[in-house]
């Protein structure tokens, strides 16, 4: 009985609140988008669906739904179809392992239950397998189209992601070495046994990798896979109703993903600033104190996101590989040694 | 590819592409056809004629009056050039000459309009590359001068704004204030758009070295205006033939070296501003007098021809006109910059790739309305 | 006048201030203050006296009688060939007006219409909004014009 309750019951009770939390973010995104975006160049953003356009998420979202179903002709229909649905689910299921609080938080009759749905101990390796498989998704999308521009759109994102992969591992390195551990929770304890936050030590590490996250995620100024004003829509061309809203919800779960990343890895999960000087304690009484400080940390990652997208121009492609290659990545390296000699040099 | 099992992966080592017309970044219903060699270009053509409106055929069946409102759907973004010209070529014909007051009229909303029409260019053209916060930016200065186009004539976009020996319309009551106004505030716009792209690395990246021609290409080219300053030939027809009363103005003409597009972006930014610069002096001394040339309410301008050019935001707009006597004319003929300018596109995108097209065909700053006429 | 080539110092470079300093500046615009949107149609926008807009025939506003003479010089004016003035000798043999067709379907509002009135007959307001359901109600008649358009406005 046991059993049931600790593997099946809270688990899924965890699953069934991550997923719908995750999906009601998802729609806020879409809105925050327009609006930070709106803000930016001066002008309101949507503002007729609900007091200032609060509705609109649901608004699109029926309207998506509504529209037609169109499969081009020609078109591999069993890849076009399971293409959204394959960059879909990795995004979603990666939340598995991530930290939103303390793994045993507190216990209810006897259980433990925590803010985290599983606490794997390859966490960041479930992680990075399990993201690179939704990439799948765009080149198997852009390839069933039977249409040039998605075709081009899904070569772009097989090469950016494969050569912004390698440098987003290198630059997590830097992290395990400090906090010895390949499990989410564990780094986020470590961090908070050091008494600091890990992008102090590893701030060039945190450039590069949100660098690097916002390349996997294919948004500016790398969204050359769907750069409109090249590729019409790059991958999604052909795509329409909702169809194509499952490759945008995709893509903001994604954004989602990247940014706990960061959090977690660098910017101390779900502790409050100053996680050991205990003046500030009282920070942690408010209620789901640990939830608060992490989905505040999201946000600001979340907002980089849109600002970035609206202040900078689009690479090209041939530019955005030699940025992976030639600069990221042995950046990326070149902070892996150097983290290496000091641990080993300073902790002997 | 010696073999035809060779070729499995997507059957051709090329592929072709047809780029428009419906496509975001082709400003307009030009078609490019492209061939592809991955994802660089091997070579372009152009397909034009998607917006043909025989414009010139209509001057020969409306009188010279009434052909004007229709040349304000040529290069629909700087109407105020068109008519300038036009109106210069008929008054050219008939020998008669605008009077000063509106002279300085006319100046003034050129000049206003090619502001407009360079920040059309710069808010498109930074949307191609990706930059699409400066388009918002772009557009809310032009949009100041379109409310001093609706204010002046009552038409922000095809406005109508002269008529052949002068101008209809007296400037309006406050109308000096707000173009100072407008004249003080711009070059402080003009940083703005400069801190977010001019030193912006991804921007150099993608403009310099793209599109480059040679200033010896562009003159056989025949291309004109900003396109052909980029590469460095100091050719403006407001200094080379002046017209107007542009002799009475102090004004520089930005040249570029390179010939690329970074050179013909830094050439229009700095046109914008030189611009700004006319547009303040003559506004400070509008001469007083009548707006329009004492000739007969019906235009018969006497057996002849003419071709008279202005300088026009995208470069050389040219009007032969050839008049048989009578109210309508025999032939009108259009010299357009920007159908000149777009038959260097297949030149400069020759080894470049997809994304430097957009960024190519952006810098040419082209208008279909006057490609197809 | 050559233009500038700026070049990116390898500090700057290296610190990312080229990129920085856009952030800045789009950070900065986020003032509700700097807000452009004009909210169309809850807030009605300020149109220009002079506006082309809608064409109008105006009456006498103190008999209430036709200020046109139909001269014909509008229909004449007109590069698009959209108006219609149909006129009869009254007993004087003075021309007066009967009818009066406007096509704004065909009009593109250049004015030259309202410039060659020689009475203040023949106006352009500054009504702008012409939408219409119905092609066949594009041909406005003289009743129309007088009464000028009166269009659905939504308040909320």
């Amino acid at each position: 009985m046991d059993f049931a309750i600790d593997y099946i019951l809270i688990p899924f009770i965890k699953i069934f609140i991550v997923f719908n939390v995750v999906a009601g973010v998802v729609a806020l995104l879409t809105l925050a988008e327009r609006k930070v975006a709106a803000w930016i160049q001066v002008r309101l953003g949507p503002m007729r669906v609900g007091p200032y356009g609060i509705l609109q998420p649901l608004a699109d979202g029926i309207k998506l739904m509504l529209k037609e179903d169109i499969v081009p002709a020609g078109a591999d229909k069993w890849i076009f179809t399971l293409a959204p649905v394959i960059s879909l689910v990795p995004a979603f299921i990666v939340f598995a392992v991530i930290p939103f609080g303390p793994a045993d938080a507190f216990t209810i009759m006897g259980h433990k239950v925590g803010y985290v749905i599983t606490d794997l101990n390859i966490g960041v390796l479930y992680v990075l397998s399990i993201s690179s498989v939704s990439i799948l998704g765009i080149i198997l999308g852009g390839w069933a189209s039977n249409s040039k521009y998605p075709l081009l759109g899904a070569l772009r994102s097989a090469a950016q992601m494969v050569s912004y992969e390698v440098a987003l591992g290198f630059s997590i390195i830097g992290v395990l070495i400090l906090a010895g551990s390949l499990s989410l929770v564990k780094i986020v304890e470590a961090q908070k046994a050091a008494g600091y936050w890990y992008v102090f030590l590893q701030p060039l590490g945190f450039i590069l990798f949100f660098a690097c996250g916002i390349a996997e995620t294919n948004r500016a100024p790398f969204d050359l896979p769907e750069a409109e004003s090249e590729l019409v829509a790059g991958f999604h061309t052909e795509y329409s109703g909702f169809r194509f809203s499952i490759y945008f919800i995709a893509e903001y779960a994604s954004m989602i993903v990247v940014s706990c990343m960061a959090v977690t890895l660098f910017w101390g999960g779900w502790l409050r600033p100053f996680p050991n000087v205990h003046i500030l304690d009282f920070l942690d009484a408010i209620p789901l104190a640990p939830l608060f400080w992490f989905a505040a940390k999201v946000v600001v990652f979340i907002y980089a996101y849109l600002w970035f997208r609206w202040t900078w121009p689009r690479y090209r492609y041939d530019q955005l590989m030699k940025v992976g290659w030639q600069w990221l990545l042995p950046l990326a390296m070149a902070n892996v040694i150097v983290t290496a000699v000091l641990v080993l040099l300073l902790k002997g | 590819m010696s073999t035809k099992e060779e070729q499995t992966l997507f059957d051709a080592s090329e592929i072709t592409v047809s780029m428009g017309p419906q496509h975001p970044s082709t400003h307009g219903v030009l078609q490019v056809k492209l061939k592809l060699d991955g994802e660089r270009v091997i070579d372009a053509e152009c397909v034009i004629g998607y917006l043909h409106r025989g414009v010139e055929k209509l001057g020969e069946a409306q009188t010279y009056g009434q052909f004007v409102p229709t040349l304000d759907r040529m290069d629909y973004i700087a109407a105020v050039s068109n008519c300038l010209g036009y109106c210069e070529a008929v008054e050219k014909l008939l020998s008669v000459t605008a009077p000063p007051r509106a002279q300085y009229i006319r100046v003034i909303m050129t000049e206003l309009n090619r502001i407009s029409s360079h920040l059309l260019w710069l808010g498109t053209h930074a949307i191609d590359l990706g930059a699409v916060t400066v388009f918002l930016y772009c557009f809310r200065e032009r949009e100041e001068i379109l409310k001093i186009f609706e204010n002046y004539c009552g038409a922000r976009l095809t406005t109508h704004m002269f008529r052949i020996g002068g101008t209809q319309y007296e400037i309006y009551e406050g109308f000096q204030d707000q173009v100072r106004a407008f004249v003080k505030d711009f070059p402080k716009k003009a940083d703005e758009y400069e801190t977010l792209l001019t030193e912006n690395r991804i921007w150099i990246g993608r403009t310099r070295g793209v599109g480059v021609i040679s200033a010896k290409d562009a003159i056989d080219m025949g291309l004109s205006g900003p396109s052909l300053r980029g590469s460095g030939v100091e050719w403006d027809l407001r200094k080379a033939k002046p017209y107007a009363v542009y002799s009475d103005f102090q004004f520089d003409i930005p040249v570029g070296e390179h010939g690329d597009t970074y050179d013909r972006y830094m050439v229009r930014l700095e046109e914008m501003r030189q611009s700004a610069r006319i547009v303040g002096q003559a506004v400070e001394k509008i001469p007083d007098g009548p707006l329009m040339a004492k000739m007969s309410k019906i235009i018969k301008p006497p057996i002849g021809d003419i071709y008279h050019s202005i300088e026009a935001p995208k470069g050389e707009l040219g009007y032969y006109i050839v008049s048989d006597g009578s109210t309508q004319a025999y032939r009108t003929r259009v010299r357009p910059p920007s159908f000149v300018n777009l038959q260097s596109l297949k030149r400069m995108v020759a080894g470049h790739m997809v994304a430097d097209v957009v960024a190519i065909i952006g810098t040419l700053d082209i208008v279909l309305g006057e490609i197809d006429r | 006048m050559k233009v500038r080539r700026p070049n990116l110092t390898l500090l700057k470079k290296i610190f990312l201030v080229d990129l920085i300093r856009g952030l800045f500046l789009t950070f900065s615009y986020q003032r509700p203050s700097l807000n452009y949107t004009e909210q169309y149609p809850k807030v009605r926008p300020k149109i220009a006296e002079r506006f082309r807009g809608a064409p109008r025939l105006n009456n006498d506003p103190e008999t209430g009688e036709t200020l046109c003479i139909a001269c014909n010089l509008c229909a004449l004016a007109c590069p698009e060939h959209c108006i219609e003035v149909g006129w009869e000798r009254d007993a004087h043999g003075k021309k007066a007006l009967t009818e009066y067709t406007f096509d704004i379907s065909r009009c593109m509002f250049c004015g030259l219409c309202e410039d060659a009135c020689p009475t203040p007959a023949l106006e352009l307001t500054q009504d702008f909004e012409l939408g219409l359901y119905d092609r066949r109600d594009m041909k406005w008649d003289r009743q129309k014009l007088e009464e000028g358009n009166q269009p659905v406005v939504y308040t909320k």
